[in-house]
């Protein structure tokens, strides 16, 4: 085969989703046009709904049916992918194309074991040359090239066995099996903690130089494509509008759009005007919780065998939250820190005190795609928030309080950054940003002196993130709102976080001010996360 | 209707599904709505000088062993078919959401003594159940209903219950239980809307399944009672003259079919829709 220099050639692209009622949308993709050069790492920025994905979709040929590529062409290493038909382009998959997604957890099969799963890549693609015992070596090699040390293994577990960096290492082995010649990463870290994606894309790198491949890296993360990509090109509205070495791109941004990107990722307190309240810490706390074990009951598998597992997950945590604080809580996945949380709100069995002085706690979580009923307008959601607090006056006539609490949701909704065009929609009409915030706005349309936020910003892309961090800091400063800030992003918790908490484990294994806790970590998980976190940021 | 609405997003094969299914359906369901005011002659009036006429402009679909147009016979039929379904699957529906949703949504001790209850009832042959049911409690077209009811409450148990189960886990559940919703109120107003899409197509084919089962029981003579008219009493009735007289057979047969594949035709449509072009 002759070689490329570029291995991909998107060739003025422009797709859309014509449907009956409207056959000539606006474009999803608008004239794209861009190379992917043999052996490059590129990465593919920009903020959610850009077309990142749609891009590589295309690129794959796992594009929706309902999608149509209007103009333009790919060619992979010179072939026309648009003009093969759909049998020879779904061999190409795998074998030279290969795709990585963003969430570990569902990417594999839940009743297969991860060996099996591997071996269908291998067997898929005929390869008959192999005898079962040489396709268990080559898994087993490529799951130790991928960094298990226990490979043999890992073959007989299953997906629910493995931890989240784990099964996107099994992943990354699955796609890399069959030597692609290009590989996809469709936001393979979003999901991840700081600790485990730097592991992974050094992993990546490594991968693309011992097996020669070329990486079309998508992410929204600025700060994972720093130090880890060779190209960038920044999207915007289906059109790529900059594209240049990553340190261009990152120290002397052009274009006008990409400096707006870079300045929401760095989340600079200043540039935004996150101004958080300051702490009086000799109020009494909102929250106190003493001695806090929690933890799973055994299955019945277990109790059945008699056999008495450990399955406590928190070991005698205490914490307290004081009035206009917004405390940050840091940790690698699998520390406790959810478990934490879902036992604060009671939703957990536990031992311990919780003390909560204010009758209502706000709770916002992770993921905006599910935090709101797809069944409910957003005006019913903020009229159910409003009267499950108890807080409307039955005394008034219906009519009254009706218009009353109208008012007040409004008024919620507007602080939240909402407005009245809003209430009459149905969550899937939102943007993630925007449904992290009525999921704001239902707590604060409670009047809660504490609101605990669990990772509200990793399934954001930098420009929510910031708008999503303002309103937080505003609300805290203009109500004096309290907020347990959970997150695996240690700068947003040095920029609006006056204390923090470390845990680990299920322990707390520091705690203090902020500054003095990042500056001089005491242990060894602080410190490990602030390598992974310098690491990350090339600081 | 809501159909209009979402036209656009639907799938030309759906939409080929719900034409079809509305098409059969309709017929079956325009000559119930017409029996309800005029049907040519009484549907019990005797006539012993026109026994076993064929097809005619008279008697559109001949008449039968007794002189009775059956034209007429099929139109008040309908009635009881499309009543007792209807009814029958309405008890089932709200006897299964009621004890399925807090099943799912409870667990343990809740969830396992429904589920148990549910159980019994299915491991039995549904119809065996309801001919049991009806012969201990005489047979009469409420007793059909609540037999019919309970036999197919299960099903529409277990649909609410894993339902729930799934729902419960979504953050949307969690948060709703933070704000500080009542449990009751978290099952009809938080989970319940979010169940219909699966509900619908489920309650669908159960109207046609409890169709299949009435016209069974009624061919065994323990559903409607005469001189009443339903379709599986008039295909029992019509055996012995198959031969001199088949269109006693193939006229009631002939909307029983419609009745059952029109409904299956829809579920297919919804099926369709609901993983397809739903998203």
């Amino acid at each position: 085969m002759t070689t490329h220099i570029h291995i991909v050639k998107v060739h003025h692209l422009t797709l859309s989703f014509p449907t009956r009622k409207d056959p000539n949308p606006k474009p999803i993709l608008n004239d794209v046009d861009f190379g992917i050069r043999d052996g490059e790492i590129l990465g593919l920025i920009g903020n959610s709904g850009c077309g990142k994905t749609m891009t590589s979709l295309a690129i794959a040929g796992l594009l929706p049916e309902s999608a149509s590529i209007t103009s333009g062409s790919i060619k992979f290493a010179g072939k026309d992918l648009l003009a093969m038909d759909p049998k020879s382009r779904r061999a190409m998959l795998g074998k030279d194309i290969g795709m990585i997604f963003q969430e570990p957890s569902t990417a594999l099969d839940p009743l297969m074991t991860c060996g099996k799963q591997l071996e269908e890549v291998l067997t898929a693609h005929k390869d008959s040359t192999k005898t079962p015992e040489e396709r268990r070596k080559a898994i087993i090699e490529m799951l130790e090239t991928v960094g298990f040390t226990n490979a043999e293994e890992i073959l007989d577990r299953y997906p629910h066995q493995l931890s989240g960096g784990q099964r996107q290492r099994v992943l990354i082995a699955g796609a890399a099996l069959l030597k692609p010649r290009l590989l996809i990463c469709d936001e393979p870290t979003s999901s991840l903690d700081t600790v485990t994606t730097v592991s992974i894309l050094a992993l990546l790198k490594d991968l693309c130089h011992k097996l020669h491949m070329t990486i079309l890296f998508i992410s929204h993360d600025l700060s994972a494509v720093r130090g880890f990509c060779d190209r960038v090109m920044v999207m915007k509205d289906g059109k790529i509008i900059d594209k240049d070495t990553t340190s261009d791109i990152l120290s002397h941004p052009k274009n006008a759009y990409t400096a707006e990107l870079l300045t929401n990722a760095r989340l600079d307190t200043r540039l935004l005007g996150l101004e958080p309240a300051t702490v009086d810490y000799t109020r009494s706390p909102v929250l106190t919780a003493k001695n806090i074990t929690a933890g799973y009951g055994d299955s019945l598998f277990a109790r059945g065998k008699n056999r008495k597992t450990d399955n406590t997950i928190l070991h005698d945590v205490s914490l307290e939250v004081f009035p206009n604080e917004i405390l940050g809580l840091i940790g690698s996945s699998g520390s406790g820190k959810t478990t934490l949380i879902r036992s604060l709100l009671g939703l957990l069995p536990h031992s311990g005190k919780v003390n909560i002085r204010s009758s209502s706690v706000g709770a916002i979580f992770q993921d905006p795609v599910s935090c709101l009923n797809p069944a409910h307008t957003i005006k019913w959601h903020m009229e159910e928030a409003l009267r499950a607090s108890g807080k409307t006056d039955n005394s008034v006539p219906r009519k009254e309080r009706k218009a009353k609490s109208l008012a007040k949701i409004i008024s919620v909704l507007e602080e939240c950054g909402l407005g009245e065009q809003h209430l009459l929609r149905h969550p899937k009409e939102l943007s993630g940003g925007q449904r992290q915030r009525v999921a704001i706005a239902m707590c604060l349309i409670q009047e809660p002196s504490l609101i605990i936020a669990d990772e509200p910003f990793s399934s954001l892309d930098a420009s929510s993130s910031a708008e999503l961090l303002k309103l937080m800091t505003d609300i805290n400063r203009e109500r004096s709102t309290a907020f347990l800030l959970i997150t695996h992003n240690i700068h947003i918790v040095r920029q609006i976080c006056p204390r923090v908490i470390v845990m680990d484990s299920g322990r707390i294994c520091e705690e203090g001010n902020t500054t003095d806790v990042l500056t001089n970590p005491k242990s060894e998980c602080t410190s490990s996360l602030l390598d992974a976190e310098r690491e990350i940021h090339g600081i | 209707m809501s159909s209009q609405k979402t036209q656009s997003k639907r799938s030309p094969e759906a939409s080929a599904f719900y034409i079809a299914g509305l098409i059969l359906l309709g017929i079956v369901v325009v000559a119930f709505v017409i029996s309800l005011f005029w049907t040519p002659y009484a549907p019990d009036a005797t006539d012993a000088a026109s026994k076993f006429l064929p097809p005619s402009l008279e008697h559109p679909f001949g008449t039968d062993n007794f002189g009775r147009d059956v034209l007429s016979r099929v139109m008040s039929a309908s009635k009881y078919t499309i009543f007792i379904s209807a009814a029958g699957v309405a008890i089932a529906l709200i006897l299964g959401t009621v004890s399925g949703i807090p099943a799912g949504y409870y667990g343990g001790f809740t969830d396992r003594g429904i589920m148990l209850l549910g159980n019994s009832i299915m491991c039995f042959p549904g119809i065996l159940l309801a001919l049991v049911a009806v012969a201990v409690f005489g047979a009469s077209v409420t007793n059909v209903i609540w037999a019919l009811g309970l036999v197919f409450a299960p099903t529409f148990a277990r649909v609410c219950r894993l339902g729930t189960m799934e729902i419960k886990e979504l953050d949307y559940i969690t948060h709703a239980r933070v704000m500080g919703v009542k449990p009751v109120r978290i099952m009809t107003f938080h989970i319940f809307p979010n169940l219909v899409s699966q509900l619908l197509p489920a309650t669908v084919i159960g109207l046609a399944n409890m169709t299949l089962f009435e016209s069974g029981m009624s061919y065994l003579g323990l559903g409607v009672q005469p001189p009443d008219a339903s379709f599986g009493k008039m295909l029992s009735d019509a055996q012995a003259y198959f031969r001199v007289a088949p269109w006693l057979v193939i006229f009631p047969a002939m909307m029983l079919i419609f009745y059952i594949l029109g409904l299956y035709f829809i579920s297919e449509g919804m099926r369709v829709s609901l993983t397809k072009g739903g998203k």
